[in-house]
């Protein structure tokens, strides 16, 4: 084991794993970031995750054609996106349960639509990797960084964008508006109920993209309940994000980067029991979470159904 | 205004629940509807009435499937009209999965499998409360009256599939994508690396376990990187190999299976397989029934009553060396004879021989 080569690639080979672990929870945690701003707690992510990523690669076995199997995805998501917010915003049912109804209808319906229609477990070429000129040929960089799918990077391009719109724009101003001040915002002229399913239907479609990353980017097949458990940290991540597009990279990347370094470490034999290494990730995520300074800070009207005139 | 708005939420979160309990609940178990026909009590017909509940899906191209497949090839040799097959999925917890066990017993079913070791207490508190139902579960030992214990010994596959990854590797690094260091995996890995070692001590089999049965991408990213690190040949239990096996055949490396052939997943990657006989074990189920023993036994799937098969992908025999092949087949003739036994880790071992 001592060999140079493996020395070498150890790191870069830690570094590029955990950079393509941490796409799917990079896109559907930013989408829930706008969801949670906007004072709403939407649980289903995971939920919308397995539909999307039935969706996309079902039209994309169909088809060939996997931006195709993207669309369908995102138009999956913004549709159970959609549905949230009339279950949670026009009836103003109690988000966390309506949340895991959402995720119990996608773990439902992507098994069923799964064996209606597919009735095997079959696989698909998927997306290539997509190396960058000249950036790609950097030594290590350039394999850490520059040679993923195309997916991966608009996960990473997500996260300044995601920050320019939601601290630059009217749009992210509103966002932040009804999340804290529903009253205030109301009283503005800003509809809240519209802000809110906006952002439910964004954060659906970049659920779906999650899902879709896992199917056609990363497994290149489906089976149930295939996200196994991804939706639900990325939920975590947003709490762990502080709500910010930086502290959910941070918290993506840190996470990703532990699972990477703790699979590379069984790889090669050194010896430590598994149960350690496998809970490594969540671990360190946990005293990263515990340690950082900082009051906590939360969306003042998150998870609180607004009801114009109750209050003020 | 406010009170129908919520009443209309409920209403919608009811149907989302019941929508859901249309998805998640019985898709494929056609065995439900004539239940019913039946009123619950089937004794009156000579119809063996058998149910299933399983942890993931019948489809899952491992574990679950292949103790499916063997019911349905059951059901096709004695005739419709005399099997009658249910199957719940999806249940992972012994909670619900208690509740779906204690249902089918209630309802006159004559066999319960219970197909997972997780299942093995509930079982237990199930079983006592009807006593005239046969009730089986495994990989497991431990029985009661009307409870069998199945055990595949999955070590003495893996043992034939080890030699030929020790015979076929180039690079001399052989990665095992586990899923759980428990039961099953342990056996599985214990007997593969003693199969490598056997014909080829200077590779190298590094194990490592994703911590999870069912993570699909988790075992894709984990057989990445063992590739990265040098294996050439990988192999892997549980129904979340299935995401190993696409990975590798992206790379064009070879695996070898078990549970069942997964050949048919990736034709030019799957070397050979060691597959359950399920049929077999099912059969001897009905049979032991029909002659009043109820349970009490542990049955092992072994080579020597052709409970366990070693298959091998035709379409690859090819790449495989001719020594290779007569040194496995003579191993498995040992095998089956009982003249070579594979060893176990000492722990499971020990409970084997407790009984």
């Amino acid at each position: 084991m001592g060999d140079a080569v493996i020395s070498q690639g150890l790191l870069v080979g830690i570094m590029a794993t955990g950079i393509r672990l941490a796409t799917p929870f990079l896109l559907a945690a930013i989408g829930e970031m706008f969801v949670q701003r906007s004072g709403v707690f939407n649980l289903g992510v995971e939920g919308i995750m397995l539909l999307g990523a039935f969706m996309a690669f079902f039209v994309t076995l169909q088809t060939g054609n996997y931006y195709l199997g993207i669309l369908v995805s995102l138009a999956v998501g913004a549709l159970l996106g959609a549905l949230m917010g009339v279950v949670s915003i026009t009836f103003k049912a109690e988000q966390g349960i309506s949340g895991i109804g959402l995720y119990m209808i996608g773990w439902g319906l992507s098994g069923l639509l799964f064996r209606l229609y597919l009735g095997f477990i079959t696989t698909i070429e998927g997306l290539r990797p997509l190396k960058i000129p000249i950036l790609g040929d950097i030594p290590y960089i350039g394999a850490i960084l520059f040679q993923h799918n195309w997916l991966v990077y608009l996960a990473y391009i997500l996260v300044p964008v995601s920050w320019i719109v939601l601290y630059k724009t009217p749009w992210g101003l509103k966002v932040r508006a009804v999340g804290t001040t529903p009253e205030a915002a109301d009283t503005l002229g800003i509809s809240v109920d519209s802000i809110r399913y906006q952002c439910l239907i964004l954060g659906g479609m970049l659920a779906g993209l999650a899902g879709a990353f896992l199917t056609v980017g990363q497994a290149n097949m489906f089976a149930d309940n295939i996200t196994a458990g991804r939706g639900f940290i990325a939920v975590a991540l947003v709490y762990f994000g502080r709500w910010s597009p930086l502290g959910i990279l941070a918290g993506s990347l840190l996470f990703s980067i532990a699972s990477s370094f703790q699979l590379w470490v069984q790889v090669l034999g050194i010896k430590v029991p598994y149960e350690m290494a496998v809970i490594l990730p969540y671990v360190i995520t946990i005293i990263a979470l515990a340690v950082s300074f900082g009051r906590v800070w939360a969306p003042a009207a998150l998870g609180k159904p607004y009801e114009r005139g109750t209050r003020g | 205004m406010k009170k129908w708005k919520k009443v209309i939420g409920v209403l919608v979160l009811m149907f989302m629940m019941a929508l859901v309990a249309a998805c998640g609940g019985n898709p494929s178990g056609q065995g439900q509807k004539e239940g019913q026909k039946d009123g619950g009590q089937a004794q009156q017909s000579q119809k063996v009435r058998i149910a299933m509940v399983v942890a993931s899906t019948v489809d899952d191209m491992a574990w679950s499937q292949s103790m499916y497949e063997g019911l349905k090839a059951v059901q096709k040799k004695m005739g419709e009209d005399k099997v009658e097959i249910a199957v719940s999925e999806r249940l992972g917890d012994a909670v619900n999965a208690g509740a779906a066990i204690r249902q089918y017993a209630s309802q006159g079913y004559d066999i319960v499998i219970a197909h997972g070791a997780q299942y093995q207490s509930v079982l237990r508190e199930i079983a006592a409360d009807f006593p005239k139902t046969t009730f089986a579960y495994g990989t497991g030992f431990q029985t009661a009256p009307n409870i069998f214990a199945y055990d595949p010994q999955a070590q003495e596959g893996a043992y034939l599939l080890g030699m030929l990854a020790g015979y076929m590797t180039k690079t001399g690094i052989i990665g095992v994508v586990g899923p759980v260091e428990a039961g099953d995996a342990i056996k599985y890995n214990y007997g593969f690396e003693q199969g490598v070692k056997a014909v080829n001590p200077k590779a190298q089999v590094r194990i490592a376990y994703t911590g999870s049965f069912g993570d699909i991408v988790g075992a894709g990213e984990l057989a990445k990187v063992h590739m990265d690190a040098g294996a050439d040949i990988l192999t892997g239990s549980s129904q979340q190999s299935v995401g190993a096996i696409k990975a590798v055949a992206e790379r064009g490396k070879y695996w070898l299976s078990t549970d069942m052939d997964q050949s048919s997943l990736a034709p030019d990657t799957v070397l050979a397989a060691q597959a359950y006989n399920w049929e077999k074990v099912v059969t001897k189920m009905i049979e032991l029934r029909k002659q009043g023993v109820l349970g009490g036994e542990h049955l092992t799937l072994s080579f020597s009553d052709g409970t366990l098969e070693l298959k091998f992908n035709s379409k690859l025999a090819d790449k495989i060396p001719q020594e290779a092949k007569n040194a496995v087949e003579k191993v498995k003739q040992q095998i089956a004879s009982g003249e070579l036994k594979i060893e176990l880790p000492k722990e499971q071992g020990q409970k084997q021989q407790q009984k």
